[in-house]
C-alpha cells in the first residue's frame, strides 16, 4: 500500500458526487471588487451546473444562479430566512462530508508516518475512533433534519488543503485548520439549535465540539514537537497552516469580521492551545475576502444574468 | 501469656491470629511455573505488540480507500482499540526488564511474518473490501486470539498475571473485532462469487501465516494448524 494518496482516490459509494475542488480555492482568493467576483462565477457556472445536476443542491442553483454558494455560505444561518431548509441541509451535509475526510486524514497519518512517535500515533487512533462517531452522527442528524447521505456534491477541498506530506503540517492542516474551522462551525451550529429549541442537535454537536478541541489541541502539541529545534521547518509549518486557515475562510465567511456568516470561536479556540497572537492572525488572515456587501451584490447579478438567460433559453426554445 | 497482636522475638511469643496459606482463601489452585520464562514472555511481547501495530497502520492506510461508509467508521472503532493493545503491551515490556525505553518496541518473529503482514496490507484498491478485511477478520485476528489464549493457559498464572490481565482485555475487544468484521463480511459477500473470493483470500493468507508459524513464529495449537 503506497504512503500519501491525492484527494481523487478517497473512496466512496455510489450516493457520492464531488464538486470540483476549485470553487473553494477560488473563493478564498477573491478581491473586494462585485466585477471580479460576477467574471470568476460566471466562468465557472457550467462546472457548477453540472457538478449539481441531480442532487438537492440544484434547485438553489435554479433559484439563484451559478453564485448560490455566495448566498449560502456568506449569509448566517436563520430558521426564518428564505430557503431556510436547503440551507441549513447544505451545511449540514457539508459537515459530515468534512467528518468524513477528517477521519481520512487521521487514519492516514497513521500509516503516512510510520516512523512517527508512537504517542503521535496513538493520539491519531483516537482521532480516528472520535471521527467515525462524528460521522455516524452527522448522518443522524442529516436524517434528523429530513436530509441524506449525498444528497449534495461533496468537495474533497479539505482533505486537498489539509493533507500534506510533511507531518508537522499534515497535524497543522488537519488538527489545526481544520478542526479549527470544525470549532467555528460548530459553536455556530449551537447557537442555531438553542434559538431553533433543537435539543438533539444541541446535545449532540456540543459533544462534537469538546472532542474538536481535544484534536486541535493534538496538533498545537504535535506541531511543536516535529519542529523542535527547527526554526526553518516551523516557520514553513506556520505559513503552510496561514494558507490553510486563508482557504478554509471562505472568502471572509468564516472571519471576526461583523458581517461574517460563522464567527471565530474564540473561547474554544483558547481552549485548544491558540494563542491570543494566533487568533489575531487569523482574524486579520479570514477578513481579508471580499466584504459581505461585494458578495450579495455579486450574487444579485450573477442571479439575474442566470434568469434573464435561462427565459432567453426558454423563448428560443419556444419559438 | 496475653494475646499478642504482633510477633516477638521469642517462640512463644506469636500472635492469636490462625494460619492459612497465601492460596486459601478464597482457594485458588494455580501453581507456580509455567512454559514462558521472563525473556521469553518479552520476546512474546514484543511479537504481539508487532502485530497489533502493523494492524493498527494497515486499518488506517485503509480507510481512505474503503468506500462502503459503515465499514470507515467501523474500522476507526478498531483502529483505536487495536492501538490501546499495542500500547499496554509496549507498557508491559518494561516490566520485563526490557528497559524504560521500550515502549514501542515491536518484533516481528521472523521475516517470513513480517512478509505475511505485508500481504495481509497489500490490498489497496477500492474494490477490494473483502480481501482487505478477509486477511484481517477471518484469519489474523482469530489467529492472534488464538494464541494469546494459548499464552494466558500456559503462562506462570501467578509470575506472569500481569501479562494475563492484559491479554484477556484485549482477547475480550478482539471476539467483537472479528463478529463485527464477520458480520460486515457476511454482509459484503453475497453472491456465490464473493463468496469465494472471501475463501481464495483467506487460504492464501492462511498459507502464509501457516508458513511464517504464526505472530510468535512456532505453531502452538498443538493441532499442527492456525485457526
Amino acid at each position: 500500500m503506497k504512503r500519501f494518496i491525492p484527494h481523487e482516490e478517497l473512496a466512496r459509494d455510489s450516493r457520492f458526487v464531488r464538486q470540483d475542488p476549485a470553487q473553494a480555492t477560488v473563493l478564498s482568493t477573491l478581491p473586494d471588487d462585485v466585477d471580479t467576483v460576477v467574471n470568476v462565477f460566471q466562468q465557472f457556472a457550467p462546472m457548477i451546473e453540472a457538478g449539481v445536476q441531480g442532487t438537492s443542491a440544484q434547485p438553489l442553483f435554479e433559484e439563484l444562479g451559478p453564485g448560490f454558494m455566495l448566498t449560502i455560505i456568506n449569509e448566517p444561518l436563520d430558521a426564518d430566512g428564505p430557503a431556510a431548509l436547503p440551507r441549513l441541509l447544505l451545511r449540514m451535509h457539508g459537515i459530515f462530508v468534512g467528518e468524513l475526510q477528517a477521519l481520512e486524514g487521521a487514519a492516514r497519518s497513521i500509516w503516512d508516518f510510520p516512523d512517527a512517535p508512537w504517542e503521535f500515533k496513538m493520539n491519531m487512533a483516537r482521532q480516528c475512533w472520535d471521527e467515525a462517531r462524528h460521522i455516524q452522527i452527522f448522518e443522524k442528524l442529516l436524517i434528523h433534519l429530513g436530509g441524506h447521505v449525498g444528497m449534495f456534491p461533496e468537495s474533497t477541498f479539505l482533505f486537498e488543503a489539509a493533507c500534506s506530506d510533511d507531518p508537522a503540517m499534515r497535524v497543522a492542516g488537519v488538527n489545526r485548520g481544520l478542526e479549527g474551522l470544525a470549532c467555528d462551525v460548530f459553536r455556530d451550529m449551537i447557537r442555531y439549535a438553542e434559538k431553533t429549541n433543537d435539543d438533539v442537535m444541541k446535545q449532540a454537536v456540543d459533544y462534537v465540539l469538546a472532542d474538536e478541541i481535544t484534536h486541535v489541541r493534538f496538533g498545537s502539541e504535535w506541531v511543536r514537537e516535529f519542529t523542535k529545534g527547527d526554526p526553518e521547518h516551523l516557520k514553513r509549518t506556520q505559513d503552510f497552516r496561514r494558507e490553510v486557515d486563508k482557504r478554509f475562510s471562505f472568502g471572509g465567511a468564516r472571519s471576526d469580521r461583523e458581517d461574517a456568516a460563522i464567527p471565530i470561536a474564540r473561547e474554544d479556540r483558547i481552549e485548544a492551545g491558540f494563542t491570543e497572537d494566533e487568533l489575531d492572525e487569523l482574524a486579520q488572515i479570514s477578513g481579508e475576502g471580499p466584504s459581505k456587501d461585494t458578495l450579495t451584490a455579486a450574487a444579485e447579478i450573477l442571479r439575474d444574468r442566470y434568469k434573464a438567460e435561462s427565459a432567453a433559453r426558454e423563448n428560443g426554445a419556444a419559438s | 501469656m496475653s494475646e499478642r497482636m504482633y510477633p516477638g522475638l521469642q517462640a512463644d511469643e506469636r500472635t492469636v491470629f490462625a494460619p492459612y496459606s497465601a492460596f486459601e482463601i478464597p482457594a485458588d489452585l494455580r501453581e507456580l511455573h509455567g512454559r514462558y520464562d521472563v525473556e521469553a514472555t518479552a520476546l512474546r511481547v514484543r511479537n504481539f505488540r508487532y502485530a497489533e501495530e502493523w494492524i493498527m497502520m494497515m486499518m488506517g492506510g485503509w480507510i481512505a480507500t474503503i468506500p462502503e461508509l459503515p465499514v470507515k467508521t467501523g474500522l476507526g472503532k478498531v483502529i483505536w482499540e487495536t492501538a490501546q493493545a499495542a500500547d499496554e503491551f509496549g507498557k508491559r515490556l518494561p516490566e520485563l526488564r526490557c528497559g524504560r525505553k521500550a515502549l514501542d518496541a515491536s518484533e516481528a518473529s521472523n521475516t517470513a511474518f513480517s512478509d505475511f503482514i505485508q500481504a495481509v496490507a497489500e490490498p489497496e484498491s477500492p474494490p477490494l473490501t473483502i480481501e482487505k478485511l478477509t486477511g484481517v477478520f477471518d484469519v489474523l485476528i482469530p489467529h492472534l486470539v488464538e494464541i494469546y489464549e494459548l499464552h494466558n493457559r500456559e503462562t506462570d498464572a501467578i509470575c506472569d498475571a500481569p501479562t494475563i490481565e492484559i491479554l484477556e482485555d484485549i482477547i475480550r475487544r478482539k471476539h467483537n473485532h472479528i463478529q463485527w468484521g464477520q458480520d460486515v463480511l457476511d454482509a459484503l459477500c453475497e453472491t456465490d462469487e464473493l463468496k469465494q473470493r472471501r475463501r481464495d483470500r483467506a487460504d492464501h493468507i492462511r498459507s502464509l501465516l501457516t508458513a511464517s508459524g504464526g505472530v510468535t513464529g512456532v505453531l502452538e495449537t498443538g493441532q499442527g494448524s492456525i485457526n
